[in-house]
C-alpha cells in the first residue's frame, strides 16, 4: 500500500509536466486543427534558455531566490512565447488554407530544424543545471518520502492550469479563443480578429511549454537537445487521451498518463512501460473514440 | 514546374557524384561516427580526438611519408545510415576506418569494409558476436561484453554483496552486459533479486527506483549509460535510499557527476578501461596535456579515447606493414602488433580482432566527484 | 496541371537502368535506399494518400515483414526471397487485426493510435517478444538472396532487384487507382458521409486498404532484410514512420509520380547535405519546411483533388 501511494505520487509529478506541455498541443489544435509537432522542441528551448539565463545572469545570486526565480520564469516564458509566435508566422501561417497534413509536415520540418539548431549552438552533450539552486528538503509523511520540489511541481502545474482555464473561460480574449475554436469563419464575422487569436494561442501554449522545460531543467538537472521528442510525444498522447482541443482534458490526460506509466512500471514491467501506456490509450479510444473529455464533433477536413 | 523538379532531381544525382576530384596524394583514414542523432555527443568527442591525433601525426611526418587525411562520415547512430556511410568511405579510397560506437551500427558496416578489404577498428562496439563472424579486417579497441560481465561479477563478489539487482536499458550493449553478469552471478551463488530494463532518455526514474528499493538488494548493477546513471543517483538521493550502485563502462563520463551532483555521485563504483589520466605512459601523458590545451577539458568519454587508440593503431599498422594494402595491414595488426602503448593501456589483438588481456579496472567516485582507481 | 510526358518517364527509367554503370557503389546504394523508401511510401500512400487515413506508424508493418523474413531465413533456412509473400501476408494480417477496432477513429485519433502501434511493435522487438526477435541485438547473418541461381550481393545487383520491384509496384498501383476499388478509396477520402451515402461500405474499404498497404510494406521489409543481412529495432523507429509520412505528403498525397520525386528528396537530401557534417539535419529540416510552404499541395498533387467530385470519373482515365 505504501509503495502504491509512493508510485502514485511519482506518477502525478511526471504527469504534471506532461499536462503542462499537453496544454500547448491542445490549444493550438483547438483553434487551428493543427498538431504542432514542434511544440516539444519549444519545451526544450525553455529548458536551455532557462539554463543560459540562470548561469549567465546569476539571477538567484543577485535578486535572492524568490525574486530571481520569478524573473527567470517570466523571461523564459516571454522568450519561448516569442519563439512560438515566430514559428507560427514562418511555418504555419502560409499553410493555413492548405490541406491539414501539409502543415503537419512543415511542423515536423520545423522540429528537426529547431532540434539540430540547439545541438549546434550548445553542442550535443547533456547540459547540466547548477545544483544547489533548489531547496532539497524531503518531506516525510507517514514513511513516504516526498521531495519538497516534487510537491511544488505538481502544485505549480495545477495552479497554472487553473489560471489558464479561468483566463479562457472568463476574459474577452479567452472568449474569442473559444469562439475561433468552434468556427473561425463565424468568429471572423462577429468581428473577432482571428489572426490575433491564433497569435495569442501561439504565445500562451509555448510559454507554458517553456515553463515546463524550465521546471524539468531545474528539478531533474540535466537537459539534452532531443528531450523534446520524448516529452512532446508523451504530451501529445496525453492531449489525445483527454480529448484533444479540450483544456481540462489535457490536464486529466497528462496526470492520468503519468500515473498509468508509474503503475505500469511498478506492477507489470518496466521495460514494457511505454507499450502498456499506449495499450491503455488505444483501449480508452476504442471505448471513447474522442478521448475522455472530448466532444463528439463532425469531422471536417 | 515539372522541368524544375526534374532539374532538381538531376542535380541531386550529379551532386552525389561530386567530390571525386583527387587532391594531392594523402593517406586517407576514415572515421565513421555518430555526428547527429542520439549519440552525437560521443561522435563529436571521437571526431575531436581523432582530429587532434591526426594533426600531431602529420607534424611528425604522417604515414609512409605522406600526410594523413581524415575523412569523417556521419552514421547517425542508425544501421541504414551507417551502411551508406560505409559505402561512401570505401568509394573515397580510405585505407582504414575508425569506428563506430553502437554495436548494431557497426554490424551494418562490417561486411562492406571486409569485402572492400579495408581494416575497420571499432571503438565502442562491445557486442560479442561482432568478432565471432570471422571477418579478417575487423578489429576493436573496446573490450567485449563477456569480458566486462566477468569483471562485474568478480567485483561484486570481492566487495561481498549477496543480493544484487540488475537494471539495464534494453540497448544491445547494456542487455548483453546484464545477461553476462546475471549468468555469472548466479553461478557464484549470488542472489539476483531484480532484473529489468528502464527506458533511456527519460528524466524521471523514481517509479523504477521505488520498485528497486522494494526488492531490497545490497547493491544495484546498472549496465546502461551515464545520463541515466546520473539521473538514477540523483533521484536515489532524493528518496533517501543509501544502497550503492555499480555501473558498467558506459557510465564513465565526467558528466555523470555533473548530472547527479557530487553528493549523490559519491560512492558510485564503475568498471572501465583505464583512463589516460591513470596511465603513466609518456603517450597517455602527452595526449592529455595536448588535449587539454586544445579543447580546454578532459576527454569527455572513454569511447572517444578508444577511437583515438583506433586511429593510432591504424597508423601503426600502416607504418608496420609499410603499405596501405588492407590485407597486409590486417595481418600486421593480427600478428605483429604486440603491447602497443595505447591511450587506454597496452593493445594487442588476437586472431579474431579482439583486444587481448585484462582491460578493465574498477573506479569509485570520491567526495570531490573525482574518479579514483580502486585496488581490489 | 500537366502530367509527365512519356518521354520524361522513359528518360527517368533509362537513367535508372543505366545508373549502376556510371555511379560508384555509394551512389548506387543511395539509389537503393531511395528505391526502398519509394516502395514503402507507395504502400503508405494507399492508406494515407488514397484513402485519407492518417497513419504515422507504418514502420510497424515494415518491421513485421522484415522480421518475418529474418526469422524464417535464419531459423528454417528458407531462401529469403521465398519469404516475400509470407512477409506480406503476415504484415497484412497483423494490420487487419490491429486496424479492426480502431479504423473508424477520426483523423488525429487514428494518428496517435498508429503511432502507438508502431511504438508497441518496436518495444516488443526490443524486448525479444516470444523469444523470436533477438531483442536489441536484432537478427543477424541473414543469407544473401538468390535469384535464378545467382546470388545477389553487390549494391549494383540490389539496384535491379529493388527498382524492378518498384516498377512492378507502380504498374500495379496505377491499375488499382483506376479500378473500382481505387475510386471508392478516393470518395472515402473526399467525403466519408457521401461515400457511405452512395453505398460504399466504408469500413470494409478502410480495412482492406490498411491490409494491402501493410502487406506491401511487409514485402519491402523482406527486401530490406535481404539487403542489410541484419535487422534490428533501431531501423524501425518512430522516425522511419515520420519520414514515410513526410514523403507521401510532400509528394502530394495520392500522386505516384510525386511520391517518387519526394522519396528522392527526403532520402537523397540528407546524403547530399553530408558536406555540412553536423549541420546536415538542420539544413534538411529547413528545406522540408520551405518546400511545404512553397508547395502546400505537395510537389505534384494528385489531379483528382483539383477537380470537382462530379469530374472524378474522367480524371481517373
Amino acid at each position: 500500500m505504501e509503495e502504491f501511494i509512493q508510485q502514485l505520487t511519482n506518477g502525478l509529478a511526471v504527469g504534471g509536466i506532461y499536462a503542462l506541455i499537453a496544454l500547448g498541443y491542445t490549444m493550438v489544435y483547438g483553434v487551428l486543427k493543427l498538431i504542432n509537432f514542434a511544440h516539444g522542441d519549444l519545451f526544450t528551448y525553455g529548458a536551455y534558455l532557462g539554463l543560459t539565463l540562470l548561469t549567465s545572469l546569476a539571477l538567484t545570486d543577485r535578486l535572492g531566490f524568490t525574486l530571481g526565480m520569478v524573473v527567470l520564469v517570466l523571461m523564459v516564458m516571454g522568450l519561448v512565447a516569442v519563439l512560438g509566435a515566430i514559428l507560427e508566422r514562418a511555418a504555419y501561417r502560409p499553410l493555413r488554407e492548405s490541406p491539414r497534413l501539409s502543415a503537419v509536415v512543415s511542423a515536423l520540418g520545423a522540429s528537426i530544424f529547431l532540434q539540430n539548431a540547439l545541438m549546434l549552438i550548445y553542442g550535443a552533450r547533456f547540459q547540466v543545471y547548477p545544483d544547489n539552486i533548489l531547496p532539497t528538503a524531503t518531506l516525510n509523511i507517514f514513511g513516504l518520502y516526498l521531495p519538497l520540489m516534487r510537491v511544488l511541481i505538481v502544485l505549480a502545474s495545477v495552479l497554472m492550469m487553473i489560471v489558464l482555464y479561468v483566463f479562457i473561460q472568463k476574459t474577452r480574449i479567452g472568449t474569442a479563443i473559444r469562439a475561433a475554436a468552434i468556427d473561425q469563419g463565424a468568429a471572423r464575422l462577429m468581428g473577432i480578429d482571428v489572426n490575433r487569436v491564433i497569435l495569442m494561442v501561439f504565445l500562451l501554449g509555448p510559454a507554458l511549454g517553456g515553463i515546463a522545460g524550465l521546471m524539468v531543467g531545474l528539478y531533474y538537472g540535466q537537459v539534452n537537445f532531443t528531450m523534446g521528442w520524448v516529452y512532446g510525444m508523451k504530451a501529445f498522447t496525453a492531449a489525445i487521451l483527454g480529448g484533444i482541443g479540450n483544456i481540462p482534458g489535457a490536464m486529466v490526460g497528462g496526470l492520468l498518463l503519468g500515473v498509468i506509466e508509474a503503475l505500469g512500471a511498478a506492477y507489470l514491467s518496466i521495460a514494457w512501460k511505454d507499450a502498456i501506456a499506449f495499450c491503455v490509450l488505444i483501449l480508452i479510444l476504442i471505448i471513447r473514440p474522442t478521448g475522455l473529455l472530448g466532444e463528439r464533433v463532425a469531422d471536417k477536413i | 514546374m515539372k522541368k524544375r523538379l526534374l532539374i532538381l532531381v538531376a542535380a541531386l544525382g550529379l551532386a552525389l557524384g561530386g567530390g571525386v576530384a583527387q587532391a594531392a596524394e594523402t593517406v586517407k583514414i576514415g572515421l565513421m561516427a555518430p555526428l547527429t542523432g542520439s549519440w552525437a555527443s560521443e561522435g563529436q568527442g571521437m571526431k575531436n580526438i581523432v582530429a587532434l591525433l591526426a594533426e600531431q601525426q602529420n607534424a611528425k611526418g604522417g604515414a609512409l611519408g605522406k600526410p594523413i587525411e581524415v575523412i569523417t562520415e556521419d552514421d547517425g547512430g542508425d544501421p541504414r545510415t551507417a551502411s551508406l556511410a560505409a559505402q561512401r568511405l570505401t568509394t573515397k579510397g580510405v585505407v582504414a576506418v575508425v569506428g563506430t560506437y553502437g554495436s548494431s551500427v557497426t554490424e551494418a558496416s562490417q561486411a562492406i569494409y571486409d569485402e572492400a578489404k579495408i581494416p575497420q577498428i571499432a571503438n565502442g562496439s562491445t557486442a560479442i558476436r561482432l568478432t565471432e563472424k570471422g571477418f579478417k579486417h575487423f578489429f576493436r579497441t573496446a573490450p567485449r561484453d563477456d569480458e566486462q560481465g566477468r569483471m562485474a561479477a568478480q567485483t561484486i563478489g570481492k566487495l561481498g554483496f549477496k543480493k544484487v539487482a540488475i537494471l539495464h536499458d534494453s540497448t544491445s550493449y547494456a542487455k548483453g552486459l546484464a545477461d553476462e553478469a546475471n549468468a555469472l552471478l548466479k553461478k557464484q551463488g549470488v542472489d539476483v533479486v531484480f532484473f529489468d530494463a528502464l527506458t533511456p532518455k527519460e528524466s524521471d526514474y523514481t517509479a523504477i527506483l521505488t520498485k528497486l528499493k522494494g526488492a531490497n538488494p545490497d547493491v544495484v548493477l546498472f549496465t546502461g549509460y551515464y545520463p541515466e546513471a546520473g539521473q538514477l543517483l540523483r533521484q536515489k538521493k532524493g528518496m533517501n535510499w543509501k544502497t550503492p550502485f555499480i555501473g558498467g563502462d558506459a557510465t564513465n563520463n565526467a558528466d555523470l557527476v555533473k548530472i547527479a551532483g557530487k553528493e549523490a555521485a559519491e560512492g558510485f563504483y564503475f568498471l572501465s578501461p583505464p583512463q589516460p589520466q591513470d596511465l603513466d605512459t609518456p603517450e597517455a601523458k602527452a595526449f592529455l596535456t595536448d588535449y587539454q590545451k586544445k579543447y580546454n577539458e578532459l576527454p569527455p568519454s572513454i569511447w572517444a579515447v578508444l577511437a583515438g587508440d583506433g586511429f593510432r593503431v591504424a597508423v601503426a599498422g600502416i607504418a608496420g606493414a609499410k603499405s596501405t594494402d588492407g590485407d597486409k595491414v590486417a595481418d600486421y595488426l593480427h600478428t605483429r602488433l604486440k603491447n602497443y602503448s595505447g591511450l587506454s593501456g597496452p593493445i594487442s589483438f588476437d586472431a579474431k580482432g579482439d583486444r587481448e588481456g585484462d582491460v578493465y579496472r574498477v573506479y569509485k567516485v570520491d567526495a570531490e566527484g573525482k574518479f579514483v582507481l580502486q585496488k581490489l | 496541371m500537366k502530367r509527365f510526358k512519356p518521354f520524361t518517364i522513359a528518360l527517368f527509367v533509362a537513367s535508372l537502368v543505366f545508373a549502376p554503370l556510371f555511379l560508384n557503389t555509394y551512389q548506387v546504394d543511395v539509389l537503393n535506399s531511395i528505391g526502398l523508401y519509394t516502395l514503402l511510401a507507395l504502400s503508405l500512400n494507399l492508406i494515407l494518400g488514397e484513402a485519407g487515413l492518417f497513419n504515422m506508424g507504418h514502420a510497424a508493418f515494415y518491421a513485421i515483414g522484415a522480421y518475418t523474413s529474418a526469422i524464417l531465413n535464419t531459423r528454417y533456412q528458407i531462401p529469403i526471397l521465398w519469404t516475400l509473400p509470407l512477409s506480406g501476408l503476415i504484415a497484412g494480417l497483423f494490420a487487419l487485426v490491429v486496424a479492426r477496432p480502431v479504423v473508424h477513429l477520426r483523423g488525429d485519433y487514428l494518428l496517435i493510435v498508429t503511432i502507438g502501434v508502431g511504438e508497441i511493435v518496436r518495444i516488443a522487438l526490443v524486448n525479444d517478444v516470444f523469444g523470436l526477435t533477438g531483442g536489441a541485438n536484432g537478427i543477424f547473418s541473414i543469407s544473401r538472396p538468390k535469384l535464378l541461381g545467382f546470388t545477389i550481393r553487390q549494391p549494383q545487383e540490389f539496384h535491379y532487384l529493388i527498382w524492378g520491384f518498384v516498377a512492378l509496384t507502380i504498374f500495379l498501383f496505377i491499375r488499382l487507382k483506376q479500378s473500382r476499388f481505387g475510386r471508392a478509396l478516393n470518395y472515402l477520402r473526399e467525403d466519408e458521409v457521401a461515400a457511405e451515402g452512395i453505398g460504399i461500405d466504408t469500413n470494409y474499404y478502410k480495412l482492406a486498404v490498411f491490409g494491402l498497404g501493410a502487406a506491401w510494406a511487409g514485402m519491402a521489409g523482406t527486401l530490406f532484410a535481404a539487403k542489410m543481412t541484419i535487422v534490428s529495432p533501431e531501423s524501425f523507429s518512430f522516425w522511419e514512420s515520420v519520414m514515410l509520412f513526410m514523403i507521401v505528403i510532400l509528394g502530394g498525397a495520392g500522386s505516384i509520380t510525386g511520391i517518387v520525386v519526394a522519396a528522392f528528396l527526403v532520402i537523397g537530401l540528407p546524403e547530399l547535405f553530408r558536406e555540412f557534417a553536423g549541420a546536415r539535419m538542420l539544413v534538411f529540416g529547413l528545406v522540408m519546411m520551405v518546400m511545404m510552404v512553397v508547395r502546400p499541395q505537395g510537389l505534384l498533387p494528385a489531379r483528382s483533388q483539383q477537380l470537382s467530385p462530379t469530374l472524378l470519373k474522367e480524371s481517373n482515365r
